[in-house]
């Protein structure tokens, strides 16, 4: 009997999708045009709410847990949006931090992207190459998008074109225990302020590598492996993959002396000659196996301390085995002749355009877009990430943001660091940038695995890179010879 | 033509009326889920293939996604990765998970029905839990439980996932160990299928086990073989979700996997088009192998 | 009488069946240790401290045991205890479809010699080389743009009501049996809906057993797709919902293996409770005699 009643069920629903079927398919032939009558079906009460400004409108906002609290405090932000503006709401569409990136992809290859995302600036040429991007600069007004940083704000453009707002400017490079350091000879004040040579950190490494202990530890398992590129290319002067003539710079002579160097100091047995997992970089450093680790951000100066704290207080949540670490965010060393500077990333939101965009939408999309990521909401989310705001109405308030306790010359090292870092160069294309992605994950990351496995020499991994570059732009548009 | 036969035919036909009407009664349901939501789609895909795809407004390019797909390297390299995967792990998985249920059955039920659980039990865990288990398993460090245990036994610590040499047969040697357990319960439940008085009658004819075997049990499971097989070469060609956690396709590309391939280029790259024409590519010599298969172990095992 | 014939029972030698069976238990034993380690290692792991752990230092037996990462489970969010009700709802649904109407089909096309019969079954098959990942676009585009159903259980449950693979498996089985005894049926005067009901069905419990805990199982840890059309925490599945506390926790072990092991728990159930049909077999030749 429950089986009969299942079935009807079933079937009940079946022929109630063959109905949305046949109304549907006229749809698809006409793709976007069919965008306009949803958003009027949408809107009833639109005839009935003749005033202009204060149309319903709701906007929709896809964001994963940029930091610990994000996602709560979101919420909060939203009421207090809706609030400011009663006929705006803003709909959030949490997602965890893995899976962000394919579900915003697939909804944007749907044509059915939210309004506003959570975006890492790799991805906007991919999303603006795709159609689905909006230049903010047509539907933005000149002095919202004035408070923001220049530099920050070019992480988030193309050819001209702005896509998003930046959220915050990510600043990654080496960070270390302290008291090691100095115990191995190294001046870690001078260091934080004044910036290092290649040297210097051989040495450094050389002298912390003790039994049961590495001088240097950085985590290339997997897909971890471009962050050795993008962090310590930075050494020999790859600050992008493009220089300020659009050149590409992974053919350039520096590249070779990167690749050499880091032949060099993974078979020197002052770092381990195995894939080190990312989850175990830091471990390494709290229960005394490493002295120096990589990728390092400010923000671990949280987590180390948490876990002093909890050694402290012997509950049982510190890591086993940990000892007390004081943390140094360290700057990464320079090699000779080449301008200090620092890797960054810029995460911001994007707005996007889906199958209910029109032009009024999009001003209250902007209105949305630029509250979440300005003022004290741009504090707040810089400060939870032990980061500077890139926006002067972030920074204004900022001090009423810090975390209590936080390390002085960590912070100005912090700082000084978020003032080397180059943004891309301006006039980049949507393609190129794509390309250089591709480039990057097919063949340079992937050589790079080889290269620090020992299975191939940094001669033959550059002659590779020059070989698909050449491919890809042409050999005219690649460096040869030497950046700066 | 005699009146008998005459009306031999004619009854023929009479049921061929009535099995048409009720065959297509009792595959109506299926069918109509299987239009909406699987043929739709690859029929979308197939037209996909042949566009640069952008939501609003694709743009027709003829061929050139296929060969885009024919003049990539890595797409050459993911196909010879993806069939060294397959070769080892589909008929290896189909001589453990048999060996396993014919092993099971020399058991009573209550011990049998202990090791069918305990074979099953791996397939029931989320992958994504398991991998990160798996991960720690292959740690290159001399940590990891592998290099624990190769250094007991006095041999160097391997790279694990991190070196051409051991990534790919990392990945086999985890798909074979955690994977078999659909595989054995259906193999047990076509063992349990077969009649005793066949087994019985061999006997009396003085049939070892090895002929009893060969000659009773491997042609009477052979649709469950085939269906294995079809499914486990559909399933290997398509694997992704290993790569993707345990590797990213390295080191050097020699774990990336025409599945992961696509994924990337659908949701990395946004080259949706491009990964609609590498998905098809995939299907087509998924069919050809399988066509193969049917062909060698025949369509139908009628009794 | 209990097992199978495929093995002798005319052994009279007590020594020669001892060592068969200790040989047969030793190599089952060792494939289990392999096969189970993961499993086991997740399970302990759950009861370890909700903290980071160098790998030197991880153990397969936690050295402190607690409660703490399934306590967090239960606290993390109000829908917790809805989001395995949403699975096992969802779950058992998709169950209910596959094993009613895929059975159906698999049943037409070994049994019922209907016009077409072939090209559809080719149609089947094809469909289901298609790698997903191409095909999630156009789903997701039918489901969410033209049924607008986001948020809904028929968004979690139709894609996957019947699937190829089922089809496959059942019309694989039924092909193996005797087609004299439904010829003999339809004889008699039954219609295929009663034969398959009274003749069919009963015979082949044990492959309907196989795939409804091979469905329910596939359908529970299923994540992607239910995290692609859900975004109102009320709606998640377990498999969505244990992401979030994932990350609600950083990355630490002891949270995550308690997740997985509780979204495994009910499967433990399903599959003893449904032991007992994969053991009966069905004797055929009896039914035949």
């Amino acid at each position: 009997m429950k089986k009969v009643l299942a079935m009807l069920l079933v079937l009940a629903m079946v022929c109630g999708m063959l109905v949305g079927c046949s109304s549907g398919t006229k749809e698809t032939t006409d793709g976007g045009t069919g965008a306009a009558p949803t958003k009027a079906a949408d809107n009833t009460e639109e005839p009935t709410n003749p005033a202009e400004n204060a149309k319903e409108d709701t906007i929709t906002l896809m964001v994963p847990p940029v930091s610990a609290t994000y996602l709560e405090k979101v919420r909060v932000w939203a009421d207090e949006f809706h609030q400011l503006y009663p006929n705006l709401t803003i709909e959030i569409i949490e997602t965890s931090w893995d899976d962000h990136a394919e579900k915003l992809s697939t909804m944007a290859l749907a044509g059915e992207a939210p309004d506003i995302a959570e975006v890492s600036y790799s991805m906007i040429g991919t999303y603006a190459e795709l159609g689905v991007g909006i230049n903010i600069l047509d539907y933005m007004d000149e002095a919202a998008l004035a408070d923001f940083d220049k530099n920050a704000l070019d992480y988030m453009s193309l050819e001209g074109k702005t896509y998003g707002l930046p959220l915050y400017l990510s600043i990654q490079a080496i960070g270390g225990n302290k008291e090691m350091l100095e115990e191995a000879g190294v001046d870690v004040l001078d260091v934080q302020q004044n910036g290092w040579t290649f040297e210097e950190f051989k040495t450094a490494i050389a002298n912390g590598t003790k039994d049961n202990r590495f001088g240097f530890v950085f985590a290339t398992s997997a897909v971890t492996a471009s962050d050795m590129l993008n962090i310590f290319g930075i050494s020999a002067g790859l600050n992008n993959a493009f220089t300020p003539e659009l050149k590409y710079a992974y053919t350039s002579s520096n590249m070779l002396t990167f690749l050499q160097a880091i032949e060099e100091i993974s078979a020197s047995g002052y770092m381990p000659n195995y894939g080190v997992d990312a989850s175990q970089r830091m471990v390494m450093c709290q229960t005394g196996n490493a002295m120096i680790f990589g990728k390092a951000m400010p923000l671990f100066e949280g987590n180390i301390n948490k876990n002093n704290a909890a050694l402290e207080a012997k509950d049982g949540t510190a890591v086993e085995g940990s000892i007390p670490v004081q943390y140094a965010y360290l700057p990464i060393p320079t090699m000779n002749g080449i301008t200090e500077s620092c890797f960054g990333t810029v995460d911001g939101l994007m707005a996007f355009r889906n199958t209910k965009t029109t032009d009024e939408h999009l001003a209250n999309v902007m209105l949305a877009m630029n509250y979440l990521c300005s003022g004290k909401i741009a504090a707040d989310v810089a400060s939870e990430l032990y980061l500077d705001a890139v926006c002067e109405s972030g920074r204004a308030v900022i001090g009423d943001y810090l975390v209590e306790g936080r390390d002085e010359n960590n912070l100005a090292s912090a700082s000084r660091q978020m003032g080397l870092v180059v943004a891309p160069p301006t006039g980049l294309t949507a393609d190129m940038s794509s390309k250089a992605a591709t480039l990057m994950e097919q063949v340079i990351a992937p050589k790079l695995q080889a290269l620090l496995a020992g299975e191939v020499t940094a001669q033959a991994m550059y002659d590779e890179i020059c070989k698909a570059a050449y491919k890809e732009f042409g050999q005219e548009n690649c460096v040869s010879g030497a950046i700066q | 033509m005699t009146k008998k036969q005459e009306n031999k035919t004619k009854r023929k036909r009479s049921w061929i009326k009535a099995d048409d009407i009720s065959g297509y009664l009792f595959i109506s349901v299926a069918m109509i889920i299987f239009a909406a939501f699987t043929v739709y789609p690859v029929f979308s895909a197939i037209r996909t293939s042949f566009v640069e795809y952008k939501p609003f407004g694709s743009e027709f390019v003829g061929f050139e996604n296929y060969i885009e797909t024919f003049t990539n390297a890595l797409f050459y390299k993911s196909v010879k990765n993806t069939i060294v995967y397959t070769v080892v792990v589909v008929p290896l998985s189909l001589v453990i998970a048999f060996s396993i249920a014919v092993m099971v059955m020399a058991f009573r039920k209550r011990t049998q029905s202990i090791f069918k659980a305990i074979y099953y039990l791996p397939g029931i865990a989320s992958g994504v839990a398991l991998s990160v288990v798996w991960l720690w398993l292959y740690d290159s460090s001399p940590s990891g439980l592998f290099n624990r245990i190769l250094s007991f036994f006095g041999l160097s610590t391997q790279n694990w996932l991190n070196s051409s040499k051991t990534s790919m047969l990392s990945l086999i040697i985890m798909a074979l160990a955690s994977s078999q357990g659909s595989s054995i319960i259906i193999y047990v439940a076509a063992l349990l299928g077969i009649d005793n008085s066949t087994f019985e009658a061999a006997e009396l004819d003085g049939a070892s086990f090895m002929q009893k075997i060969r000659y009773i049990v491997i042609p009477l499971v052979k649709p469950s073989t085939l269906f294995l097989f079809v499914t486990g070469i559909i399933g290997s060609f398509q694997v992704f979700m290993n790569a993707y956690m345990m590797t990213g396709g390295g080191p050097d590309n020699n774990t990336t996997m025409i599945g992961l391939l696509i994924f990337n280029n659908a949701f990395v790259y946004s080259k949706y088009g491009l990964a609609c024409a590498q998905a098809i590519v995939l299907a087509i010599i998924i069919a050809a192998i399988s066509f193969v298969q049917f062909k060698l172990m025949g369509v139908d095992v009628e009794y | 009488m209990s097992e199978m014939s495929l093995y002798s029972k005319h052994t009279r030698n007590k020594k020669v069946l001892y060592l068969r069976n200790s040989i047969l238990t030793f190599l089952l034993v060792l494939g289990a240790v392999i096969s189970l380690f993961p499993i086991v290692y997740m399970i302990m792991s759950s009861f370890g401290p909700a903290t980071d752990s160098a790998s030197a230092s991880r153990t397969i037996i936690p050295k402190i045991w607690t409660l703490d990462s399934y306590r967090a489970f239960f606290d993390f969010n109000k829908y917790s205890l809805r989001w395995i009700w949403n699975s096992l709802l969802v779950a058992g649904l998709v169950v209910l479809g596959n094993v009613v109407f895929a059975s159906m089909a698999g049943y037409a096309f070994s049994k019922i010699p209907f016009k077409g019969r072939s090209f559809l079954f080719f149609a089947v098959l094809v469909a289901m080389m298609i790698p997903y990942q191409v095909t999630q676009v156009p789903l997701y585009i039918l489901i969410v743009n033209k049924f607008h159903l986001s948020n809904t259980y028929a968004s979690l449950i139709l894609p996957g009501l019947v699937t190829s693979y089922n089809i496959f498996l059942s019309k694989q089985f039924f092909g193996g049996l005797p087609t004299s005894l439904i010829e003999s049926a339809k004889i008699e005067g039954c219609n295929q809906l009663n034969i398959f009901a009274r003749i069919v069905v009963p015979l082949s419990k044990t492959v309907l057993a196989v795939m409804a805990i091979n469905t329910f199982m596939s359908t529970w840890n299923t994540f992607f797709w239910p995290f692609l059309v859900t975004s109102k925490d009320s709606m998640y599945t377990i498999q969505v919902g244990l992401k979030f506390f994932k990350f609600a926790n950083s990355t630490l072990f002891g949270p995550m293996m308690a997740g997985a092991t509780i979204s495994a728990l009910p499967m433990f159930v399903l599959f003893f409770s449904l032991q007992k049909y994969f053991l009966e077999g069905v004797t055929i030749g009896a039914v035949k005699g």
